[in-house]
């Protein structure tokens, strides 16, 4: 007698809030939220998955008080969104972008990093442990643990998962990397407005929000064959940091720079930088 | 086999026996069994012209404290003859919901079922009794299969009622009784076949993913990026669920937590300290602009005076302190934009405020007319202030919030896929447009493009800095003060609750002040980062 007094409208609700929260806690375990939203989504998604729990479970109660007006278009809100979550589509590249950065094709991205000093979530980046470490170990060993600092041979080797924490590492203490060997993997950007020929930026996308706000960021390239660099093509770029000044509304600033001695092509990193 | 059972509500005196009347006695009748159960006397009696009808009539009174009874007689009756259908003219001060928990009691149950629910209304005065006259007709309404509107005899009183009735059941069919082929679209509608709404929704849904498989790969050829809207509006609504989600979840608790007349009592009545209580809010409530127009919406519900909660809206995503803090590492720690933003924000919304307060809106705001401010717009029906268990309250607040959910929900989705086109476009037009322009073209180029992109208030900071060597300071704060007030995404989510012509006034007004705090501003400050 039971299955005649069910109530298919609040079924189909419960239906999408669990697939919803489902999907939420799907996204942010896997990492693959990271392709949408920055990694300080996450409470909120867990936020927004535990309401839709909440939802779903207490739909059951109304599960099987019927109801004659049966209405369903409302779930397409929640549906919508996990089709499209749930139907192949690729993460953004920057093909996919083809230079179309909201940021309307500034260099900003890049100046923008020096934005992100003091930022609070860029501290979170640095392994929990070195504030232990601090307090005893003398200041030069204890930068020996950021990853991939070569403090004897003066050399960065900045791996893709490294590449925000370094970027804003050198740009907070320029003067100290001064002299310093750096490789970094990147895509090259090139663009004549605001780059002069023998210039490029071996960039990644930042994201600052969500994949909606993705800018090119990394550290200028000065490098006499610039324009052979094919634009969006990986490469791997090691150079000398040296300080150079970049020209802000009618301002200079120290901006630190490379200079080029050795780049082979590289893979395609994927993921994003977030500040 | 299973009675059909017709039912017809409305409001006393909508002309209910009238149509049953006229319709029963009609001769695509005569052959048929038929059991008219009224729950309500008026002043039309039924009579049946063929013998074929038996009527049984129930008062209220019997209806509150012996439904058993009803129950028992109507089951003898279907027992005892063979009947075909079932007509019930239900009373007009009980909701439906009633009758229908009626007919699922389990003796009945089995032997009949609710095949259509027609409403009545007399449209010379439906306008005034909704909201007037408790929840039970807006109730029936809303579970109406399609609507019989009799008394309109200009097309402006008919489509008046229509509106108004599409309104609290949206797409629902309306027939003007006065029409020559009134009773044959009412024949349509009673014995017409439709698609079930569950089937409907899986059958759309998978239309959906086929066109994304079919059409995709076509369009992506044409250069249309297909895949980066898709990034790009995931990545938005992502964004924007879980604030929406705060947003109705404080709003609903607004809505029912806390009483109308504690709000007319507390809160300042006059201007001035209402508008600092709203700022004082806005600045408590860390949360972007997806949230902030829910409660804009509860408030103005529950009484708040309208500047006073115009000025909530505008100023909150503004100034909270989650923008403050990401403007300020935008802006590489530079103080002057940070505090030029919070206050441009605050001189604008108070602005708009009065503005408003000095030019009210004429007509209704709340596109749900009276009816919104007697209770919510969300299907359940009972009084907030009713229901005095912290458990019911509990329940509730959830149906509340989801109902609330679903219905901004559906037009942040339509908004942000709006914005995700134009964000893929890219901003070049913005950029290029720019070419030449003085200060108050770049102001309004940079507020217009804040409008389309439709960029988290607190994100947009970024954003904004990007453009900083295209455009001049002032251009940026137009951007800075103006975007996170009013945009696709807001608008299309005020118009869950607003009426179109209170949303064009609220956003021209927003955009004329804006536009003239910023220019006059920062052409005194003479501002430099």
């Amino acid at each position: 007698m039971k299955a005649k007094a069910f109530n298919p409208q609040i079924f189909l609700e419960i239906l999408c809030y669990s697939v919803f929260a489902a999907l939420m806690l799907y996204l942010v375990s896997s990492g693959k939220y990271l392709s949408y939203v920055t990694p300080r989504m996450e409470p909120y998604l867990y936020f927004t998955a535990t309401v839709m729990g909440i939802w779903a479970f207490a739909g059951l109660a109304r599960l099987f008080r019927p109801q004659h007006k049966i209405r369903s278009a409302h779930c397409f809100v929640l549906a919508i969104p996990i089709l499209l979550l749930l139907l192949p589509h690729s993460p953004m590249k920057t093909s996919n972008l083809a230079g179309n950065y909201v940021g309307g094709n500034t260099f900003s991205g890049i100046t923008g990093q020096s934005a992100v000093e003091n930022d609070p979530a860029q501290e979170e980046l640095i392994p929990e442990d070195s504030a232990d470490i601090q307090t005893d170990v003398p200041e030069d060993e204890y930068s020996a643990d950021l990853p991939g600092l070569d403090a004897a041979n003066k050399k960065i080797t900045v791996s893709n998962d490294d590449f925000g924490l370094w970027l804003s590492e050198i740009y907070m203490n320029m003067e100290k990397y001064k002299g310093y060997t750096v490789v970094m993997t990147g895509f090259v950007f090139k663009n004549p407005e605001m780059l002069r020929e023998d210039e490029f930026v071996p960039a990644r996308l930042m994201m600052s929000c969500c994949v909606a706000d993705l800018a090119p960021v990394g550290l200028l390239c000065k490098y006499d064959k610039a324009s052979e660099l094919k634009a969006d093509s990986w490469i791997t770029v090691e150079g000398t940091l040296f300080m150079g000044k970049y020209e802000y509304d009618g301002v200079e600033y120290d901006d630190p720079q490379i200079s080029v001695t050795k780049i082979i092509p590289a893979e395609e990193v994927e993921g994003y930088v977030y500040p | 086999m299973e009675i059909p059972i017709y039912v017809v509500t409305g409001f006393l005196d909508a002309g209910k026996t009238t149509f049953l009347n006229n319709l029963l006695n009609g001769k695509d009748w005569r052959d048929i069994k038929i059991l008219v159960v009224q729950f309500e006397t008026g002043e039309e009696e039924f009579q049946s012209r063929y013998d074929n009808c038996h009527s049984l009539a129930f008062p209220k009174k019997l209806l509150e404290r012996q439904p058993k009874e009803i129950l028992g007689r109507i089951r003898s009756f279907i027992q005892s003859g063979e009947l075909d259908e079932i007509w019930i003219e239900w009373n007009g001060v009980v909701p439906f919901s009633e009758l229908q928990a009626l007919l699922l009691a389990p003796s009945l149950r089995s032997l009949c079922r609710i095949q259509k629910v027609i409403h009545i209304a007399d449209g010379a005065n439906i306008e005034n009794l909704i909201g007037r006259t408790g929840g039970a007709l807006p109730e029936q309404i809303s579970n109406c299969d399609f609507a019989v509107v009799r008394n309109t005899y200009s097309a402006a009183a008919y489509s008046r009622v229509r509106r108004l009735m599409r309104g609290i059941n949206s797409g629902v069919d309306i027939v003007n009784i006065h029409e020559t082929k009134a009773y044959n679209d009412i024949y349509k509608q009673l014995f017409g076949k439709k698609e079930h709404p569950v089937s409907l929704f899986f059958l759309t849904a998978a239309l959906i993913a086929v066109l994304h498989f079919a059409a995709g790969p076509v369009l992506e050829t044409l250069q249309i990026p297909v895949n980066t809207v898709i990034n790009i509006f995931l990545g938005i609504l992502l964004q924007a669920v879980p604030f929406l989600l705060i947003g109705v979840m404080l709003s609903s608790a607004i809505q029912i937590f806390i009483p109308r007349e504690w709000i007319e009592r507390r809160f300042p009545k006059s201007l001035g300290p209402g508008m600092a209580v709203a700022i004082l809010g806005g600045f408590c409530l860390p949360v972007c602009d997806c949230a902030s127009v829910p409660v804009f919406r509860s408030l103005v519900k529950k009484g708040i005076p309208l500047p006073v909660a115009v000025t909530f809206l505008t100023v909150t995503p503004v100034i909270n302190p989650v923008v403050i803090l990401s403007t300020y590492y935008a802006f590489s720690g530079n103080m002057t934009v940070v505090i030029r933003r919070v206050c441009f924000g605050i001189i604008s919304s108070v602005i708009i405020g009065v503005i408003i307060g000095i030019w009210p809106p004429k007509s209704q705001i709340l596109s749900g007319g009276a009816l919104d401010r007697l209770m919510c717009s969300c299907g359940c029906y009972e009084d907030a202030e009713s229901i005095t268990t912290f458990k019911g309250k509990a329940g509730l607040l959830i149906r509340h919030s989801q109902s609330e959910f679903f219905n901004v929900g559906k037009y942040l989705v339509i908004g942000t896929f709006i914005s995700s086109i134009f964000q893929t476009m890219g901003t070049g037009i913005f950029t290029s447009a720019r070419n030449g322009a003085g200060l108050a073209i770049s102001i309004v180029i940079m507020m217009t493009m804040a409008f389309v992109l439709s960029l988290c208030s607190s994100s947009d900071a970024v954003i904004a800095r990007s453009f900083a060597n295209q455009f001049p300071m002032g251009a940026i704060m137009g951007f800075l003060v103006f975007g996170p007030m009013m945009d696709i995404k807001n608008v299309m989510m005020l118009s869950a609750g607003f009426s179109k012509r209170f949303i064009g006034k609220l956003l021209f007004t927003a955009f004329t002040v804006c536009f003239a705090v910023v220019f006059l501003l920062s052409g005194l400050g003479g501002m430099k980062i």
